[in-house]
């Protein structure tokens, strides 16, 4: 198993990573609801948002650059739509400027949406990136279970993240076999795609396959439907103080907004 | 066309995971009724599978480069919902190990690929196929149209979500969601109509498993 950009410092220590998981998603889940319920163009509040979710990265010793390089996720979105925002909405104009006939004209308004978008979007991301380089996948899979999601959701959910590394590596195999017949640098665009999708039906037969194959010597162990886990689930003081400290920061933070 | 957290309104983001939880939920019901406790290692792989398959990657015009999303596949291969459950599984994966996707757009974002996207897809290769005679021929073109219909299905309903919010207008959102993914649904139905056409020559029994 080659690839390390799953669960990527997950296995760390610090007093984030002891955490609970519950604690964890649920302290994301609330400053997540109350980033994106907060007015546009509220920008201190913004940045008292950012200065919380800084604080928490640091004492996470999760290196800055790696955070930052995984919150770029949401770029190719911004791209694609809000990036035309500031063109589109009605208001008046900061500055405006003509492309070949095209009298466009950048409002403020459109402007301040786009911005409080983008803001709002990567607090968001910064809360994610944080919840997820600090917690196993499969804890934060307990805590779902935890906080009621169907038990038969959550199986397959682990079920998917088992093998996810073993399709991977069967898929990184076939990739290296492709680009080493010189895949990349010839060839016409339909038989690449044709390629491409030679080795997708090749892969859904042989998980299609797998599947088989694991039921039955699942069921041959005496399989019937249910897991059973051990659960090390802990809650202990450190969560209990975290909340509190969490819970009166953002009700803080939400307090100053209001009241601004 | 994952939609990140902020760009929904409450109101949106309620709604939509009202419908997905049902639709899924829905879909837990109908898979346990056929596979039974095979439901979870079959289902588990499947998403694991479209997981790797999305790595694939491939040239597009311009430098840019697409991949694969699988919900009309899954869909034409094994039902409509197979295919939302697979899609919710594999989104709410995408969304906590790579934060493609935020939490709380999760359900827009599985309405959207999951629900629309394979109810859309299902129905359109249904019909086509049903018009066009039922033949392998007809099969590659239902597979075509059905996978380039669910990924432009898939970003029309994202565009109407964003203008409900109030994050953007309609002459913004919809041409510029729907033209995007009007060209990169080619890719998707040229891949889906060559793994239909892979999976009919090798293993053509795969074709007419039970349709959940």
């Amino acid at each position: 198993m080659k690839h390390s950009f799953l669960d990527k410092y997950s296995d760390g220590n610090s007093i984030i990573h002891r955490l609970d998981p519950r604690t964890k998603l649920i302290a994301t889940l609330v400053f997540i609801f109350l980033v994106v319920l907060l007015p546009s163009a509220s920008w201190i509040t913004y940045g008292l948002y950012f200065m919380t979710i800084a604080a928490l990265i640091i004492m996470s010793r999760v290196p800055i650059t790696y955070i930052f390089r995984r919150s770029l996720v949401v770029i190719p979105f911004v791209l694609t739509i809000a990036i035309f925002i500031p063109f589109f909405k009605d208001g008046i104009a900061a500055f405006s400027f003509n492309i070949l006939s095209w009298h466009l004209s950048v409002t403020y308004g459109g402007l301040e949406t786009l911005g409080s978008v983008m803001a709002k979007a990567w607090l968001s991301i910064l809360a994610l990136v944080l919840l997820t380089s600090t917690t196993a996948f499969s804890n934060i899979l307990k805590a779902l279970e935890h906080l009621k999601m169907p038990q038969v959701l959550v199986m397959i959910m682990s079920f998917m993240y088992r093998y996810i590394f073993l399709l991977t590596d069967e898929v990184m195999r076939m990739k290296q076999a492709r680009d080493s017949r010189n895949f990349g640098s010839g060839g016409k665009r339909l038989w690449q795609i044709r390629t491409v999708g030679n080795m997708i039906g090749t892969l859904f037969i042989r998980s299609y396959e797998r599947g088989e194959r694991v039921y039955a010597s699942m069921v041959a162990r005496g399989f019937d439907g249910h897991s059973r886990t051990l659960d090390r689930l802990y809650f202990g003081k450190c969560d209990a103080v975290f909340i509190a400290a969490w819970g009166s920061v953002l009700a803080l933070i939400s307090l100053f907004n209001l009241l601004y | 066309m994952h939609i990140p957290d902020g760009f929904l309104s409450t109101a949106t983001v309620a709604t939509t995971y009202v419908i997905s939880a049902g639709g899924v939920g829905n879909a837990v019901r109908l898979a346990n009724k056929n596979l039974g406790e095979k439901q979870v290692p079959m289902m588990g792989i499947l998403a694991a599978f479209i997981f790797a398959a999305q790595m694939l990657n491939f040239p597009v015009a311009g430098g840019t480069s697409g991949h694969f999303l699988g919900a009309a596949l899954v869909s034409i291969l094994l039902g409509p919902w197979a295919a939302v459950l697979i899609m919710a599984v594999v989104l709410t994966g995408q969304c906590f190990i790579f934060q493609d996707g935020g939490v709380l757009a999760l359900g827009a974002n599985i309405f959207n690929m999951g629900i629309i996207g394979g109810f859309g897809s299902y129905y359109i290769y249904k019909w086509l196929n049903y018009l066009f005679g039922d033949s392998n021929r007809s099969k590659l073109i239902s597979g075509f149209a059905a996978a380039w219909a669910s990924v432009l299905l898939a970003s029309i309903a994202c565009a109407i979500e964003l203008v409900v919010s109030g994050t953007s207008p309609l002459s913004v959102a919809l041409p510029a969601m729907a033209g995007v993914h009007a060209i990169i649904g080619i890719g998707e139905g040229l891949i889906t109509v060559a793994v239909v056409s892979l999976v009919t020559a090798t293993r053509s029994d795969l074709l007419k498993l039970q349709k959940i």
